[in-house]
């Protein structure tokens, strides 16, 4: 009889520690109470690049409202907070900064700006925070691989310049391509990856690399149409990309033009941006969902875009073009969430992100990170674009670039 | 490279250089117009031209106005706006305090309120085209493709430019701002009203400013950061001499064919290099600028 109540003296004593233990654990970690977990998002909200991010942030939060009317994770409401990075590094720093430390976020969701999000690399690394980036592909903050930072749900940079050549060199039959890409860190990434493709598949580039804030294409494309490559590839972002198509019509270039997933955040504004549909005759773009845009397999997004926000669907220009982009970097950090259990920290977190490999249903490919890759998704589709229709084009298309470590 | 390339490239680094240094050329005689007459550098002669842009913009895309009131009433409306900067801001700050840095102060003030403004109004989120004057059909000079619009805005800025020199030669007015760019004080003494010619120096200025955003806007996408391009009128000036009226004009052009050439000749990445390395060497070389008279040493 004595032995039985030592017993249970002793298991309500250790389920007593399991709880303080548990509290303990919930109380350590930032942004963690008993019923809501505090996630911080970023992007560019207002600026000339907010439709890099306005839309993609709207498609994250409409994710987590969803999870949080079917009972959120683990029984925890996720409650967001959201700061505006104008798509520049010293505000993306000053907003992932405020997040960590003034709000005492759990882990961050958010990035839409490569070069931007470079820039927080080093101090999240050092804060030890999981940083699950938004469509960011920011190459510089993936590779060399850290323990937590995962991102490129969209595409890396590697994956865009390797891609663009494959589709070049298989679905046009291009021998030779001009490359326009950024003269920054951004453009050299998917230069390399491009390099290495062409090399791969035999093809020969011609390369023009132009700053971002340029206001006259004139001379880079006077020599590619010199060049005489059979296609060009634009791997900007938007701005450029529009004046480059714009003066190759008036330079009566006629090769096929491919426009890469970088520069297509408003296609309706591209098209009235470059002001002659008769520019867009021989135009295609890249893009990384699983279908074109409102296509059968991502309907639902659409629909639950529409049924979220019906004022700004009701708009033109909504959804954004990138606004899918949004969903499957929500469902990583779920997902990561959930795997990490009812107590969760911060290491499990991100030791779940390492290792996870799931289908969005949004994205061209699965996301899949791995012990050395924090890249999650590196497939491309293509499209046709007259203008007003895009029609999908069959086929896959690879970079060939590998990281080497 | 073969021949045929060289002058190809030649030919067409000339023209595009040629259209688009007409409109560093007229920012570059709005900077110096100001700076001869006041001693100061406008720092905000680039937002002014963004916000000619944008009210171009509204007027003719989000009102539907037709071009012919768009045209004039974008001009008014900056040369309006400069003026009023200059009598109700810039007259204050210089009898507050007379130094000439707090007058450079308040110009990168206006800067960013109206960088600030043209954010706040939504218009400046995305990048946006301007519709061109003329349809922008292809036209072959030699071997150089241009368009159409290229034409209009080459004639344009040439004209405004001949205007201009006209009127500061040969008007009363023009030739009341060159005396008040000699010697205020004696300009003064004769009977010059020297608030009125710094509000019509600026709105002139302002004026100019908007013909530049006309032009250029069709072929530039319109964003809120789009003044940038001023700091080719900036480097356009110090080229020709900043005091120096036939400078600028020169300097605009020299620029603009010198960013062309090293674009087609040496790399696409130089472009945006290409002013700033003509700015070193003429201020290593001639640092009056090229047509900037003798360096003068004033005694202080």
């Amino acid at each position: 009889m004595k032995d039985r109540i030592t017993c249970v003296w002793l298991g309500a004593a250790l389920l007593a520690a399991g709880l303080i233990h548990s509290a303990g654990a919930a109380a350590q970690e930032p942004g963690l109470t008993e019923k809501t977990i505090k996630i911080g998002v970023f992007s560019p909200l207002s600026g000339a690049n907010m439709a890099y991010g306005f839309d993609v942030i709207n498609a994250a939060k409409m994710y987590y409202s969803k999870v949080n009317k079917e009972g959120g994770v683990h029984g925890r409401q996720i409650e967001l907070v959201i700061e505006d990075d104008r798509c520049n590094a010293n505000d993306l720093v000053s907003a992932v900064k405020k997040l960590v430390e003034q709000e005492q976020v759990f882990m961050l969701n958010g990035g839409s700006c490569s070069a931007a999000a470079v820039a927080a690399k080093d101090y999240v690394v050092r804060s030890k925070v999981p940083w699950v980036m938004l469509n960011a592909s920011a190459d510089g903050a993936l590779y060399p691989p850290t323990d937590y930072i995962f991102g490129a749900f969209s595409i890396t940079q590697y994956a865009v310049g390797g891609s663009v050549v494959d589709f070049g060199q298989q679905h046009l039959k291009a021998k030779k391509i001009g490359y326009i890409n950024h003269d920054d860190a951004y453009g050299a990434w998917n230069l390399e990856a491009a390099q290495v493709t062409a090399k791969e598949v035999d093809v020969q580039l011609a390369v023009e690399s132009i700053n971002p804030n340029i206001t006259d294409v004139t001379a880079p494309l006077v020599k590619l149409r010199a060049a005489n490559p059979d296609m060009i590839a634009i791997t900007t972002y938007a701005k450029p990309a529009a004046l480059i198509i714009k003066k190759a019509h008036e330079l009566g270039i006629t090769k096929p033009i491919v426009l890469t997933v970088t520069g297509t955040a408003n296609m309706s504004q591209l098209v009235e941006n470059v002001g002659n549909k008769d520019a867009l005759k021989n135009f295609y773009v890249q893009d990384v969902l699983a279908d074109a845009p409102g296509g059968p397999k991502i309907k639902w997004v659409y629909d639950m875009y529409k049924e979220y926000y019906p004022d700004l669907d009701a708009k033109p220009d909504h959804p954004q073009a990138y606004m899918p982009y949004g969903i499957a970097p929500a469902m990583s950090v779920v997902k990561a969430l959930q795997d990490a259990g009812p107590n969760p920290t911060r290491e499990k977190v991100a030791e779940n992100l390492r290792n996870q490999k799931f289908d969005s249903g949004v994205m061209a490919g699965p996301i899949e990170f791995g012990q050395n890759d924090r890249a999650a998704q590196e497939s491309t589709i293509y499209l046709k674009f007259d203008g007003t229709q895009q029609t999908l084009i069959p086929g896959s298309f690879q970079s060939r670039w590998k990281y080497k470590g | 490279m073969t021949l045929d390339v060289v002058f190809l490239f030649l030919q067409q680094g000339v023209a595009s250089g040629l259209v688009i240094g007409s409109v560093y050329a007229l920012l570059a005689l709005a900077i110096v117009v100001i700076f001869k007459t006041s001693d100061v550098p406008n720092f905000s002669q680039g937002e002014m031209v963004m916000a000619a842009g944008y009210i171009a913009l509204y007027l003719l895309v989000f009102r539907s106005m037709p071009l012919w009131i768009v045209m004039p009433a974008t001009i008014l409306a900056a040369y309006a706006g400069a003026a009023l900067f200059r009598r109700l801001v810039l007259n204050q700050v210089a009898r507050a305090n007379g130094s000439p840095v707090n007058l450079v102060i308040a110009t990168l003030g206006l800067s960013y309120v109206l960088r600030g403004f043209v954010r706040q109004t939504g218009f400046g989120d995305t990048p946006r085209s301007f519709p061109p004057v003329v349809e922008p059909q292809s036209i072959m000079i030699g071997q150089a493709a241009v368009t159409t619009l290229d034409l209009v805005i080459l004639a344009t800025a040439v004209v405004v430019m001949a205007a201009f020199f006209w009127m500061f030669k040969y008007t009363k007015i023009g030739r009341a701002m060159r005396a008040v760019g000699m010697n205020p004080k004696a300009a003064q003494l004769v009977g010059v009203d020297l608030t009125r010619i710094h509000m019509i120096v600026w709105g002139l200025s302002g004026g100019i400013s908007a013909i530049a955003a006309l032009l250029i806007s069709p072929k530039v996408l319109m964003t809120a950061d789009m003044g940038s391009i001023v700091t080719l009128g900036f480097a356009a000036a110090i080229v020709g001499g900043f005091t120096s009226l036939p400078g600028a004009v020169v300097g605009g052009f020299l620029i603009g064919i010198i960013e062309n050439l090293v674009g087609l000749f040496i790399s696409s990445r130089a472009i945006v290099l290409a002013p700033f390395v003509a700015i070193m060497l003429v201020l290593v070389i001639r640092p009056q600028g090229l047509f900037g008279g003798r360096v003068e040493i004033k005694k202080v």
